[in-house]
């Protein structure tokens, strides 16, 4: 018998579901509701990683814990919800063993505090509902690498004990042709009216890992308008493996290279989405996105920007000793 | 302003030193056309050869006739003066000039000590405040007080030297003759010029350091924002400088009302428009946009021979023909101000909504508030004095120098232009001296083999490249008024500075200021002055010295602009940003490194022009 408690579909999630649904999906759910263009799919909640394990393995030194995770079956009532739900997600697409990824949620992730970026794994192009049950599995037992153990033995204990709870989100992949990020604030100086881009060809692996320099182009949120861009000679891009399982890295053709990834009308679009994103959250953003087969962009994840927030109060504005005068005896006399 | 903080070492880097200056071939004299006040006087070296000098290209981007300087000294002492002593701005007092081989050249005077700054700031508090909370009110008046300075010039009479005296004046027992209103009336229009540049310059500080103020917040909080995006929430959306340009298109459309559009097109003859009523109520239209609208200089006002299209039809009719032919093809040539006051609104709502806090945003809106107020003098101004007051003032010095063209002085009547403002004087007492006496005056054997002299120095200055600064090279210039106005920053002295050090290397890249934005490839047409506009082709692009706002109709044909001198708030920006034009303004040799016919690309994002072939 299967219980669909475990399921959450992204959207009918919201930002507050966090605790639940862990902070990725809860923010594609918050997306979704914003009318954001997001790629579909649910979340395993928190609790299906059932709290037996979560004790048994907290003792453990990691790598036994991740070890352990992985040896013990999924139970049962939470396979048959995963199942049924990728069954579900699998006729909504209108197809069979639809492609998805895999990602980890964790609660504390992309919170306002930290932002826990690449802390937790994600597994692309998974197909059929065996491997995305495995893959589910193993999104818990990342929690265990020894980057997320040192991750967390940084923070104080109530954070980190929050640390260990975590979701997974399963969500229809995006056949990427190019994708990248976002920055909804100048990373170079802080300026609120900047939206920075970064785009590459393929899956957005690529650019993450830093495998590749990707185009940058950069934008004033008035228009938005295109004020200056950097064509980068692109030489690897991220694919889906032959066969439609896992992904590869290979070269890029030659004529390809030192092309622009993505065409003005689509940097304006993405600069376009991108700040509706922000709007939406109120506060700087930091975006991955794809752009399909189709030429559709879209947005594959959202969180908080958070190194420009504490500097950028404090900046004092530039000016002079003799226009803080001209200011002072031209507005109040 | 102060330029620059002091140069750092007297061994530091430096630009030429003013006195090893070598006179061009063929203008061996030329310092004999400037007074002893503007040159660099060897007995002054030791203090004038340890301060930084910085040609000022914006204003005087041709060698001076000798007349010319006038427009200098007033342009130069006004500014002067109104920063020093009336409004005792703390930090900065005007500027000294120096001609050297015909061009002019300027150092800033500063103060330094915090005691006298801490004096003049509550000076400048009580003065500059007082401009600042009544400046819609000083600004009517200020239009006003220059409007009576052109009547009064223009009712200068220039006398005439007869044979006898009209018997009615001595009747009337006047007493004075008219050899004495000569003399009145040349220090009548030498004292007018003086008090229309204390005109404009009355409120032109005020004005640019209140605009500079709500630029550099701006900065403050957007430190990537461009100049270009503070100047569109600034500017007024109905511009004195895009009038002139509107009446030639208010004159194509009343052709075609009037049935005359084919005779505007084929390329207007007044004297066939008077013969018929159609052309004469046209003509009547024209007369009364030509005053004052047409008081339009081709260059900048700060030349004689910068004519205006009230001296020379050709010009505007030419442009009226083309008008009339858009027109009926349909086109509308109207500017959409309700779009641009619709997106200067859109604008400054993104970026306000971007300002965190309440006091970030209350300060914002102060001092927008404030460059809006005070922005109106700042667009306008130049209309007023550099083509209305400077078209009627060249035009009444021409009628002193067909006066002495009638009593044997001169070949022509721009001859005097070749004289000193001291030396006019001088022959202004010859020729009284000779018409009072009954005899000869001396100037007819002695003034047209200088004249000769002197256009033929002129000539050769023109050919001659002088070096954008002297001296010492400045520390870093902190001083924002100097950016914003001259166009001078770190990144400029120190390309000025590479390119004096390489020599005449083949330069592909010219940098500039981004005056426009947008990229554009094409041919280059250089035109050196307005004269050589009508060589303009469809979709070229104008390489100028600097560009005019009377300019503006040959936008309507070009792709892009490049000019030597300019900043951001210059006319070849405010005109190609109006037409959506990419243009890149201030790149100091524009005119010298490229050839008409070259492929160039502008880049107005970045402020690069590159030279795509040989």
């Amino acid at each position: 018998m299967t219980d669909m408690a475990y399921i959450r579909w992204f959207d009918g999630v919201r930002a507050a579901d966090r605790p639940t649904v862990g902070g990725k999906c809860a923010s594609l759910g918050e997306l979704i509701s914003a009318g954001i263009p997001v790629p579909p799919g649910f979340a395993v909640t928190v609790d299906a990683f059932g709290p037996g394990l979560h004790d048994a393995v907290a003792a453990l030194p990691p790598a036994d814990a991740a070890a352990l995770v992985r040896a013990t079956p999924v139970p049962a009532t939470v396979a048959a919800a995963v199942r049924a739900a990728y069954a579900d997600l699998c006729r909504r697409e209108g197809g069979a063993d639809v492609a998805v990824a895999v990602r980890s949620s964790a609660v504390a992730e992309d919170g306002e505090a930290a932002s826990f970026a690449g802390q937790q794994e994600t597994y692309l192009w998974t197909v059929g509902a065996d491997d995305v049950v495995a893959r589910v599995r193993d999104c818990w037992a990342s929690l265990y690498t020894p980057q997320a153990v040192a991750y967390r033995s940084r923070l104080p204990a109530d954070p980190a004990a929050e640390a260990t709870r975590i979701a997974v989100g399963v969500q229809v992949m995006v056949d990427a042709t190019v994708s990248g990020v976002a920055f909804t604030v100048s990373p170079r100086t802080g300026d609120r009216s900047v939206v920075a881009v970064n785009a590459s060809w393929g899956l957005g692996q690529a650019v993450v890992s830093g495998e590749v320099t990707p185009d940058e182009y950069w934008l004033s949120k008035v228009g938005p308008t295109l004020t200056a861009g950097r064509i980068a000679h692109k030489t690897r891009e991220c694919r889906p493996a032959p066969g439609g399982r896992g992904v590869v890295t290979v070269d890029v053709p030659a004529e390809r290279r030192d092309v622009a990834a993505l065409d003005d009308e689509r940097i304006r679009a993405l600069a376009a989405l991108a700040m509706r994103i922000e709007e939406h959250y109120g506060c700087p953003q930091d975006i991955e996105w794809a752009l399909d087969a189709s030429g559709r962009l879209l947005i594959l994840q959202s969180r908080p920007e958070t190194t420009w927030r504490k500097t950028r109060a404090a900046r004092p504005v530039a000016g002079s000793a003799f226009l803080d005068l001209v200011h002072k005896v031209g507005v109040r006399g | 302003m102060t330029i620059a903080e002091p140069a750092s070492a007297p061994t530091g880097p430096r630009f030429p030193d003013p006195y090893d200056i070598e006179t061009p071939p063929g203008a061996e004299g030329w310092e004999e056309m400037y007074p002893y006040y503007n040159r660099f006087l060897p007995s002054r070296r030791e203090h004038d050869a340890h301060r930084t000098w910085f040609r000022n290209s914006m204003h005087f981007p041709e060698p001076m006739p000798p007349f010319d300087i006038v427009t200098s000294d007033s342009a130069f002492m006004s500014v002067g003066v109104m920063n020093s002593r009336v409004f005792a701005l703390p930090p900065a007092l005007g500027l000294d000039v120096r001609v050297l081989n015909g061009y002019v050249y300027m150092s800033s005077n500063g103060v330094e000590d915090p005691a006298e700054i801490g004096r003049r700031a509550e000076e400048f508090g009580a003065r500059a405040g007082h401009y600042y909370q009544n400046w819609p009110d000083l600004y009517a008046a200020w239009e006003t007080k220059v409007r009576a300075q052109i009547a009064a010039l223009v009712a200068i009479e220039i006398p005439v030297l007869g044979d006898l005296e009209p018997r009615e004046r001595v009747l009337a027992g006047r007493g004075i003759a008219s050899s004495n209103d000569l003399l009145v009336a040349y220090q009548g229009i030498l004292a007018s010029l003086d008090a229309a540049w204390n005109l404009h310059s009355e409120l032109l500080n005020l004005g640019y350091a209140a605009y500079l103020n709500f630029l550099m917040l701006c900065k403050g909080h957007f430190p990537e924002i461009t100049d270009q995006a503070v100047a569109k929430m600034v500017s007024g959306v109905d511009v004195l400088l895009f009038r002139p340009d509107d009446e030639l298109k208010k004159l194509a459309a009343l052709g075609i009302e009037l049935g005359i559009a084919d005779r505007l097109i084929a390329g207007a003859d007044l004297d066939a428009l008077r013969a018929d009523d159609a052309g004469r109520r046209w003509l009547a239209a024209c007369d009364e946009s030509a005053e004052p609208w047409f008081h339009f200089s081709n260059g900048n006002g700060f030349y004689h021979h910068h004519r205006s299209w009230s001296d020379d039809m050709s010009f505007p009719l030419a442009m009226i023909g083309e008008y009339a032919q858009r027109l009926r093809a349909g086109e509308d040539l109207s500017r959409p101000l309700a779009a641009v006051s619709a997106e200067r609104d859109a604008v400054v709502a993104r970026y306000r909504a971007l300002i965190d806090t309440d006091e970030g945003r209350q300060a914002f809106d102060e001092a927008l508030g404030l460059s809006r107020v005070v922005f109106p003098y700042v667009e306008n101004h130049n209309f007023f004095i550099e083509h209305w007051y400077m078209t009627v003032f060249w035009n009444k010095m021409r009628s002193l120098g067909s006066l002495f063209v009638e009593h044997g002085f001169f070949d022509a009547v721009d001859d005097l232009f070749f004289l000193r403002r001291a030396e006019i004087g001088d022959a202004l007492v010859d020729l009284q001296m000779a018409w009072c006496a009954g005899g000869r005056p001396h100037g007819p054997d002695h003034w047209p083999a200088i004249v000769r002299r002197r256009r033929r120095i002129h000539a050769a200055l023109a050919r001659w490249t002088p070096p954008p600064a002297l001296g010492p090279a400045p520390g870093r210039i902190v001083e924002p008024m100097t950016i914003m106005l001259w166009g001078i920053t770190d990144e400029q002295v120190a390309g000025w500075l590479a390119t004096a050090e390489d020599g005449a290397g083949a330069v592909r890249t010219l940098r500039g200021f981004a005056g426009s934005p947008g990229v554009v490839e094409g041919r280059a047409r250089v035109v050196l002055r307005p004269a050589d506009l009508s060589t303009v082709e469809d979709g070229e692009i104008l390489v100028a010295p600097i560009t005019s706002p009377s300019w503006t109709p040959v936008f309507a044909r070009i792709k892009g602009a490049v000019s030597d001198i300019g900043g951001i708030m210059c006319h070849a920006a405010i005109v190609s940003r109006e037409y959506g034009l990419p243009s890149v303004v201030g790149t100091g040799t524009g005119t010298t490194t490229i050839r008409t016919g070259q492929l160039i690309r502008v880049d107005g994002d970045t402020g690069a022009v590159t030279l795509l072939d040989d």
